[in-house]
């Protein structure tokens, strides 16, 4: 498992680029049934009278695709441990059926775990951009990662 | 709900939900495909020891429970959020554990850019069974001011 990234691997100002997720109506809608059933997830008509101007994903479901790109790119070529939240994450766009979005990632900082002797917490800053190159997610976020032999 | 009668303090249970494995399998190899989610044998020998559920899945399920609790403080075309702070998933949630969601208005902002709408923010919070705190965060919606 030595080609897995460990904490030693990742340093502050590493940038990394992953893509890309092509958004669905369908699966815009699914998301919505099951966890937020808002008039504006649900439907065209109804996103058009809010600011979102037209059906737009709920925030949980950009927040659940970026994991997802970050999963692909990242976290399943690392030893990777989890994460233990999200320090700020601001939704900058709506988005939309037909978006095809992609992630871009940069080291904040590395940090050595006190309470984890074997592993360390490495600081993400995550920016989502749809396909006009508009920002539509900003989410910092810290992973753990497990240290090398 | 106008901002103006937003109250600090005022704190609501949005009700509870008990988190079947199927169902955290089923969100993670969609969003979150990490070994501890997905694989049965990886997550018992990973530091969690058994299957957890996607941080991602705890906040949707908050998100649930708000809206389905109808208590959103919601304009009648729904919530629209810029976004959220100090999202922190204290313990594991693993499957057949009961999640109790909470939210407490704790701040209300006016808007210079935006004298229709105001800010509240809130403190979001899931317990387990025994009380003790598994997942918090700060939200942040805007809410229509009176006319």
């Amino acid at each position: 498992m030595s080609d897995l990234l460990h904490f030693e691997d990742f340093h502050e100002g590493q940038t990394f680029s992953f893509g890309c997720y092509e958004v669905t109506q369908e699966e815009i809608i699914e998301f919505a049934r099951e966890f937020d059933a808002q008039p504006q997830h649900l439907d065209d008509d109804a996103g058009r009278r809010t600011i979102l101007g037209g059906l737009a994903a709920s925030g949980w479901h950009v927040c659940a695709m970026t994991m997802r790109m970050l999963c692909d790119g990242l976290l399943l070529k690392a030893a990777g441990c989890g994460g233990v939240g999200a320090d700020e994450c601001r939704w900058m766009k709506p988005v939309r059926p037909g978006d095809v979005l992609r992630l871009e990632v940069e080291v904040l900082e590395t940090r050595r775990s006190k309470s984890l002797p074997d592993a360390g917490f490495v600081r993400l800053s995550c920016r989502v951009f749809n396909q006009r190159e508009q920002v539509a997610l900003l989410n910092t976020t810290p992973i753990i990662a497990r240290r090398g032999a | 709900m106008w901002f103006e009668d937003v109250l600090i303090g005022t704190k609501r249970d949005l009700g509870s939900y008990t988190l079947p494995q199927d169902e955290i399998m089923t969100f993670a190899r969609k969003y979150d495909p990490q070994p501890f989610h997905v694989d049965l044998e990886a997550a018992a020998r990973s530091m969690y020891g058994g299957i957890i559920a996607s941080g991602w899945h705890t906040a949707a399920l908050w998100m649930k429970c708000l809206v389905e609790s109808g208590r959103g403080d919601a304009a009648p075309d729904g919530i629209v959020s810029p976004g959220f702070e100090a999202m922190r998933w204290h313990k594991p949630v693993r499957a057949g554990m009961s999640l109790t969601f909470s939210t407490e208005v704790i701040d209300k902002v006016e808007l210079k850019s935006r004298g229709d709408l105001g800010l509240v923010k809130r403190r979001n919070e899931a317990r387990d069974d025994t009380g003790a705190l598994v997942f918090s965060f700060i939200g942040k919606s805007f809410v229509p001011r009176k006319p």
